[in-house]
């Protein structure tokens, strides 16, 4: 890893570089309401690099909301079957991706990839990517990513992480793509002392969330002890149940979550396609096998279910890290307010209780 | 940029979204946190809109029924055929259904197209019972027929009293807002006789005995008046009518409140002292798809009057519209009674102002709605229009097999077509410029964001092209246009363009002359009188069992409407939720408490026969935890049930929540 300086009014030169090899995407600030979405944009100055956490996950880059993989059709009549797989594969820049969200993404490497099945359709997305990641030198209200080790700033698996020290970003190298570009723009090393206000700027924006990051703390490690050792009582699961809407958002926003839907639709000129799509454990139907066997029938069986994937030990071994990356758009968008943050608070509290008296 | 903002189409909470668009299509839904209501929320059909939006099981051509058969035929000769035919009938013998999830611009002109081009005001929407009670009962009441203030009240009312809605699950984001006001210190109190999701998370649920609501609230409203906790300020201040009421709940004997609601008279004081003693409150109750008897209204508007409760901060009756446009249609006058604008069809100068504004004669006698005519035997009406419904009118399929004409516009395939003579194909709504307007009064614009099919107009478009070959050329050439007559027309609406609800997050009604920018709370200023006291019956009886029929079945349409609804079965996701029951019981459940089924050896998903003085039916028995004991709940209605059981019991369908059959059941 290398450090270099680039400054604030030379930033188009690194999209530019990346526009013209891969698909570039960012956060944009969207022009009626100001929202932030993590987007595709067509020309590079619209990426806001201090725009705050997108509402919409950069997970849907690799992972879309609802995709075609393949399409197939039967002749009945020489019984020859024609398959087709959706070409899937789009080189593509990540630009100004926070570390929550790219702890996000390699969660999701890790589920799609490392396990014994790789998932070619996952692979496909995620090869020839370019990633530039952000380092977050103040936190939003949203954010607790200091409570489950996500953040301010990304350790790993970026191309090049950009620092934002005031009229120049550090850019920080990360792989052989990231050195390559950074000696194909010419960009000065950087000398030591400014090197080392990284790590000041990290320091200081944990020193913030006091302040700044009002809205969501999660202090979660009894609740990783409880949920992995399974010491909750049921009454918390079921508090929890009764507050969930069931309508699926938590999963569709979480940068870590990846569960799927397979459904077979008309594609026209008789083909059929196969539509992959976000689907969420907190639906009855998504464990629910052929005659209405369901291990997780019951609303609670199915919120215990998702944070025992979010903060269990269990999960965390197979994602090499927490399975919550604090970004806190679980509390927002739960119409029931049993954001990840609050489940870990009651857990705390109704743990808490059971420890008798003197 | 492929995230444009659009609102959801489906309940009436008018959430706001981003629907995802690339390369002329749509690819997905994201929620809209800056939306004043939502907030970043929505509910598992919202998250799904774009599997619908996406769907191919879509009308895309005209067809015309020949020899029996649907065949394609061209938009032209299939428009003429609709116009001609229709033209041939007597105006009291043809009967318009208009759409819920239309927009403004769609009803209103469907509208226009009854009464001016075919002088028919035999035009409803389908929900129409469920919200009917609560215009009629706010407007005789001098107040405006939706909610007096906003959504956004809710943070604020310190009380919030739910009347029997399933709001989790029918307006699931509006259910959040109450969640959220309970969690952040404001007193729930649900008054339902099931355990439903609100309930569960109310601070007091009070599980009255089914029907009997209007007894509890008027028990409520004696409470308060006994210990002496009415508003007498607010009530000699801003009202009329209060000795009244007054005097026709000195007759009830609150010794009999036990007996006839089932429950504790003391809870009921305590929850009517809660009511009075807060600062603000509110209440919630469902209004469309489901409903409430005008008696219930009734009472729950005078509580609230008597407590002081309307009309400012934090305080108002909320009827919450259960399908996107519901509100807004009866603005645009889709209903035999009302012109657009509230006023009554037999008003002479109302009709003068319209008719000039629509170069037409109109009609002045008031005219039905389609249930009415179609449950009428023999039905009076020869040809029917029904545009885009969803399902309830099936339960007329008899009767409009008999009919001569029959023509369904709609975006979606609909196994209606079938009994229709001409189908017509119209956008969906996400292939057009439109308005709707939710429970708030809240006008929202929701721009095209893709192109319809070949040929494929808007339901306003089809309307229009009737009209021509009627000989009545109408100038509209967007959407745009027909909510400039519209502001013309609806006095609440005049201040109303679209560049102005383009600008934020639409604007509330009214939006006149005085309030250009919308109006979040009308007062007193908005109304043309003071508020009234409702008129109630004087009497207070609820339905009780007997011997040969000792359950009391209640039906709900809230929170399965969605289940057996055309539209949500073209989805994914949200079917196979819905579809989780009906895959357990194929022919339809009677839900009955574990405690009733053991007492009288009923077995879970065994066939029972559920017999009433009026008719039967077979169906499975679910075990509930959620139904109270002596009551029987039947979510939904299909195949069977429908014919045979919901015909027999017409009414069942008309007082919504508050309708009751007393019942017996039997183990087959």
């Amino acid at each position: 890893m290398t450090m270099h300086i680039l400054p604030k009014a030379g930033l188009c030169r690194l999209t530019d570089e990346l526009a013209e090899r891969y698909a570039l995407y960012g956060p944009v600030r969207r022009e009626v309401s100001g929202e932030v979405v993590f987007d595709l944009v067509s020309d590079p100055s619209e990426i806001s690099l201090d725009a705050p956490i997108p509402n919409t996950p950069p997970k849907s880059v690799v992972f879309p909301q609802a995709e075609r993989i393949m399409s197939f059709s039967f002749d009945r009549e020489t019984k020859s079957a024609s398959i087709e797989r959706d070409d899937l594969s789009v080189s593509k820049a990540l630009v100004g991706l926070r570390a929550c969200d790219l702890n996000g993404l390699l969660c999701l490497d890790r589920f799609f990839l490392g396990q014994e099945y790789v998932d070619e359709v996952y692979l496909d997305h995620r090869k020839r990517m370019f990633i530039v990641s952000n380092t977050c030198v103040h936190p939003f209200p949203q954010c607790f990513c200091v409570c489950t080790d996500s953040g301010p700033a990304a350790t790993e698996g970026f191309d090049l992480d950009l620092t934002d020290i005031g009229d120049d970003y550090l850019v920080l190298t990360g792989s052989p793509k990231g050195e390559e570009l950074v000696r194909k723009l010419g960009l000065a090393e950087a000398p030591a002392a400014q090197a080392a206000l990284r790590a000041k700027a990290v320091d200081a924006s944990v020193c913030l969330f006091d302040d700044q990051a009002k809205d969501n703390k999660a202090w979660i490690s009894r609740a990783v002890n409880r949920i992995t050792t399974g010491f909750i009582p049921y009454e918390v699961w079921e508090y929890i149940g009764h507050q969930c809407f069931e309508c699926g958002a938590c999963s569709f926003v979480c940068p870590t979550c990846s569960c799927f839907n397979i459904e077979d639709v008309a594609a026209g000129e008789g083909r059929t396609g196969r539509m992959r799509a976000w689907d969420s454990c907190s639906f009855e139907g998504y464990s629910r096998m052929a005659g209405d066997h369901n291990p997780r029938k019951p609303v609670e069986d199915r919120r215990n279910k998702r944070f025992f994937c979010k903060l269990s030990f269990s999960q965390s071994k197979k994602y090499l890290r927490p399975g919550c990356v604090g970004c806190g758009r679980c509390v927002r968008v739960c119409p029931g307010d049993i954001g990840l943050p609050n489940v870990v608070t009651y857990i705390r509290r109704e743990t808490i209780k059971q420890v008798p008296s003197e | 940029m492929i995230y444009k903002t659009g609102v959801c189409n489906f309940c009436g909470t008018g959430c706001g979204h981003l629907l995802k668009v690339n390369e002329g299509a749509v690819r997905g839904v994201f929620a809209s946190p800056d939306h004043p209501v939502s907030e970043g929320r929505l509910c598992v059909r919202g998250w799904h809109i774009h599997e619908l939006l996406t769907t191919r099981e879509r009308i895309t051509r005209a067809l015309v029924r020949k020899n029996g058969v649907l065949e394609e035929a061209s938009f032209d000769e299939a428009v003429s055929l609709a116009a001609n035919r229709l033209a041939a009938f007597p105006p009291e013998a043809v009967a318009f259904r208009a759409s819920p999830r239309a927009s403004n611009e769609d009803n209103y002109l469907l509208g226009k197209l009854a009464r001016a081009v075919f002088g028919a005001n035999n035009i409803d929407l389908a929900s129409d019972s469920g919200h009917g009670n609560t215009v009629d009962v706010l407007l005789e009441s001098g107040g405006l027929p939706v909610l007096l203030a906003s959504v956004a009240d809710i943070r604020k009312a310190g009380v919030i009293l739910v009347i029997g809605a399933d709001v989790t699950k029918q307006n699931p984001i509006l259910g959040s807002e109450l969640h959220k006001a309970a969690r952040n210190g404001a007193r729930l109190i649900t008054l339902s006789s099931r355990v439903t999701q609100i309930a569960r998370l109310s601070e007091t649920h009070l599980q009255s005995k089914p029907g009997s609501k209007k007894v509890v609230l008027a028990a409520m409203a004696k409470a308060l008046i006994d210990e002496g906790l009415e508003d007498r300020a607010f009530i000699g201040g801003n009202t009329s009518g209060f000795e009244d009421f007054a005097r026709a709940l000195e007759g009830f004997d609150m010794s009999r409140v036990a007996g006839l609601t089932g429950l504790d008279p003391d809870a009921i004081r305590v929850a009517a002292c809660s009511l009075a003693g807060a600062g603000t409150a509110m209440a919630v109750f469902a209004s469309g798809i489901s409903g409430l008897e005008r008696e219930t209204i009734a009472m729950a508007h005078n509580l609230l009057l008597a407590a002081g409760k309307v009309g400012r901060e934090g305080c108002g009756l909320l009827p919450a519209t259960g399908i996107c446009n519901i509100a807004g249609s009866w603005d645009m006058g889709a209903t035999p009674r009302f012109l657009p604008g509230y006023t009554k069809v037999g008003d002479a100068s109302a009709a003068e102002r319209i008719g000039k504004l629509w170069s037409a004669k109109l009609n002045g006698r008031s005219g039905k709605t389609v249930d009415e005519l179609l449950s009428a035997s023999p039905t009076p009406i020869k040809a029917l229009v029904v545009a885009d419904h969803d399902e309830g009118i099936i339960r007329h399929a008899g009767a409009i097999k008999g009919l001569d004409f029959v023509v369904y516009v709609g975006a979606f395939d609909n196994p209606f077509t079938d009994l229709a003579h001409v189908v017509l194909p119209a956008a969906s709504y996400a292939e057009t410029d439109g308005t709707y307007t939710n429970t708030e009064r809240r006008i929202q614009l929701n721009r095209k964001k893709v192109e319809p099919g070949p040929g494929v107009l808007p339901a306003w478009g089809i309307w229009a092209a009737i009209a021509g070959k009627r000989g009545v050329s109408w100038p509209y050439r967007t959407s745009s246009d027909v909510m400039e007559e519209i502001a013309a027309a609806v006095p609440a609406y005049s201040a109303v363009t679209y560049g102005k609800l383009e600008k934020g997050f639409g604007l509330q009604w009214p939006c006149d002359g005085r309030h250009p920018e919308g109006c979040p709370r009308p007062g007193p200023g908005e109304l043309s009188g003071r508020l009234a006291f409702a008129a109630v019956s004087g009497e207070f009886s609820a339905p009780a069992p007997t011997y040969d029929y000792p359950f009391l079945l209640t039906v709900g349409t809230d929170n399965y409407f969605w289940h057996t609804n055309n539209i949500m079965k073209k989805t994914h996701i949200p079917k196979r939720e819905y579809n989780a029951l009906l895959l357990l019981y194929p022919r339809g459940l009677v839900e009955i408490s574990a405690e009733d089924a053991a007492r009288i050896g009923v077995r879970d998903k065994r066939l029972v026969n559920v017999i009433s003085a009026s008719g039967s039916m077979q169906v499975a028995a679910k075990i509930s935890a959620e139904v109270r004991p002596g009551t029987v709940y039947v979510p939904y209605f299909i195949g069977d049930m429908i014919t045979g059981f919901l015909e027999a019991h017409e009414s069942l369908m008309e007082g919504g929540e508050d309708s009751v059959v007393p019942v017996r059941i039997e183990s087959v």
